[in-house]
């Protein structure tokens, strides 16, 4: 049995551990409550683009293909945290990732990987996986409307360019705080926008009976990337939530595991200590008697 | 008085306005343009300006500095999706025209093929929008 110096050491520092786990699990709830406040009024910009695009983009299979000659490979954007201690997040995001990355290969196309989140770009180091490029680093805030435009940027053009035929991002999509499911979405080439639920499906508004200036030639462009766009905003919103998500819950177990462990260490040094004293008892007895003898 | 219409401004970090107005004028690729109730349906991209919302519901004016986006009038409803709309407040003279000065600088350096020239133009443009939005909301202050 260990000794009763060892067991109160052990106690003191398991409650640190303890007092540390309970606060990053009240800062990841601070944070998760305002990503989600975001996530909220991120969704009527979402929705009113997504309606837009729909309607102008509908029936637009040309200029949203790739192009002919483009190279046979595909980009996927992969959004991982830059911290870790939030359990399984970074693991389960990162299987998708490779999921789906077979899925490509499948295709018989070239993966090309963009790493967000130092987890992420750590793992396709290590891996030697081909990486078109990272955006680590993304604090205070991941979902910015900034790194939503640069990646945006990266991935309209290459696909314009034809250095790739599909780009797509893999995430982690929020449904509470206690799940997170990782998720891909295709970027391009368009899967035509839905109406967003809720609302009956509209009827498509034929460009010609739009007045479009300057021109619907320039008007595809343009929507079409900010589109992208509003779509990475939204899988960065989300995935910010799910980190935070994920990492209180994780927080929450380590600290009520703590409080377990603490439970336990305490009978053992009560144990510890009783045996401490029936031993000196039996000493003073055992002496006791052997003088009356 | 002039008939209202319902206009929305959005964006990425949420709604900014919603109610009616009488009339709505922002910049589109083509300058500047204004929108009364009973507009034909259409749509133009945005480049960075000042957006007006006169003859709001309780009366005022809104003003705001748009960075880009969209404009959309379907059904008698305009929907305004910016990428960022600020709402104008007085700036320190000076430090605003250093901000343009180097911003205009930027721009004349490069030529119209460079990749970033649409950005250095988006660029000098806003700082414009701030300037104008600037000295508006100090004559309006004055008054």
């Amino acid at each position: 049995m260990a000794s009763l110096k060892a067991i109160r050491r052990r106690i003191a520092s398991v409650r640190s551990t303890q007092q540390i786990t309970r606060a990053m699990k009240l800062v990841a709830a601070a944070r998760l409550r305002r990503a989600q406040d975001a996530l909220v009024a991120a969704r009527p910009y979402h929705d009113a683009l997504a309606r837009v695009a729909a309607s102008v983009l509908s029936g637009e299979t040309e200029a949203t293909a790739p192009r002919e000659e483009a190279r046979r490979a595909a980009l996927l954007v992969v959004v991982a945290s830059d911290r870790g201690l939030c359990g399984g997040y970074n693991a389960n995001l990162l299987r998708r990732a490779e999921e789906e990355a077979a899925r490509v290969r499948g295709d018989h196309l070239e993966v090309r990987l963009f790493a967000v989140g130092r987890k992420a770009l750590d793992y396709f180091r290590r891996t030697r996986a081909p990486l078109a490029g990272d955006r680590i680093n993304n604090t205070p805030r991941l979902a910015t409307y900034t790194l939503a435009r640069d990646l945006a940027r990266q991935v309209v053009n290459d696909f314009r360019w034809g250095e790739v035929v599909e780009a797509g991002m893999v995430y982690s999509s929020f449904r509470s705080a206690l799940s997170q499911r990782p998720t891909y979405e295709r970027l391009l080439p368009l899967s035509p926008p839905k109406p967003p639920p809720g609302r009956e499906e509209e009827p498509r508004v034929g460009a010609a009976q739009y007045l479009i200036e300057p021109g619907f030639g320039e008007l595809v462009p343009l929507v079409t990337q900010s589109y992208v766009e509003a779509a990475i905003l939204h899988g960065l919103l989300e995935a910010e939530a799910s980190e935070h998500g994920a990492r209180m819950t994780a927080m929450d177990s380590a600290t009520s595991n703590a409080a377990e462990m603490i439970g336990r260490l305490t009978l053992e040094m009560n144990r510890a200590r009783q045996a401490t004293i029936t031993r000196e008892l039996m000493d003073i007895v055992g002496g006791a008697e052997a003088l009356n003898a | 008085m002039a008939q209202r219409f319902p206009v929305r401004l959005v964006t990425p970090t949420g709604t900014v306005f919603e109610g009616t107005a009488e009339q709505v004028t922002a910049w589109g690729t083509l300058g500047q343009f204004g929108v009364l109730a009973n507009h034909t349906d259409f749509i133009t991209p945005l480049v960075p300006g000042l957006l007006e919302i006169t003859g709001t519901d309780n009366g005022t004016d809104e003003r705001y500095v748009v960075a880009g986006g969209f404009a959309e009038v379907r059904g008698g409803a305009m929907v305004i999706l910016a990428t960022e709309a600020i709402v104008p407040v007085v700036e320190d003279e000076t430090a605003l025209a250093h901000e343009a000065e180097a911003a205009e600088r930027r721009l004349a350096q490069l030529s119209s093929y460079e990749p970033d020239f649409s950005e250095a133009e988006q660029a000098a443009r806003l700082v414009r929008a701030r300037i104008q939005a600037s000295e508006l909301s100090r004559t309006a202050d004055a008054s």
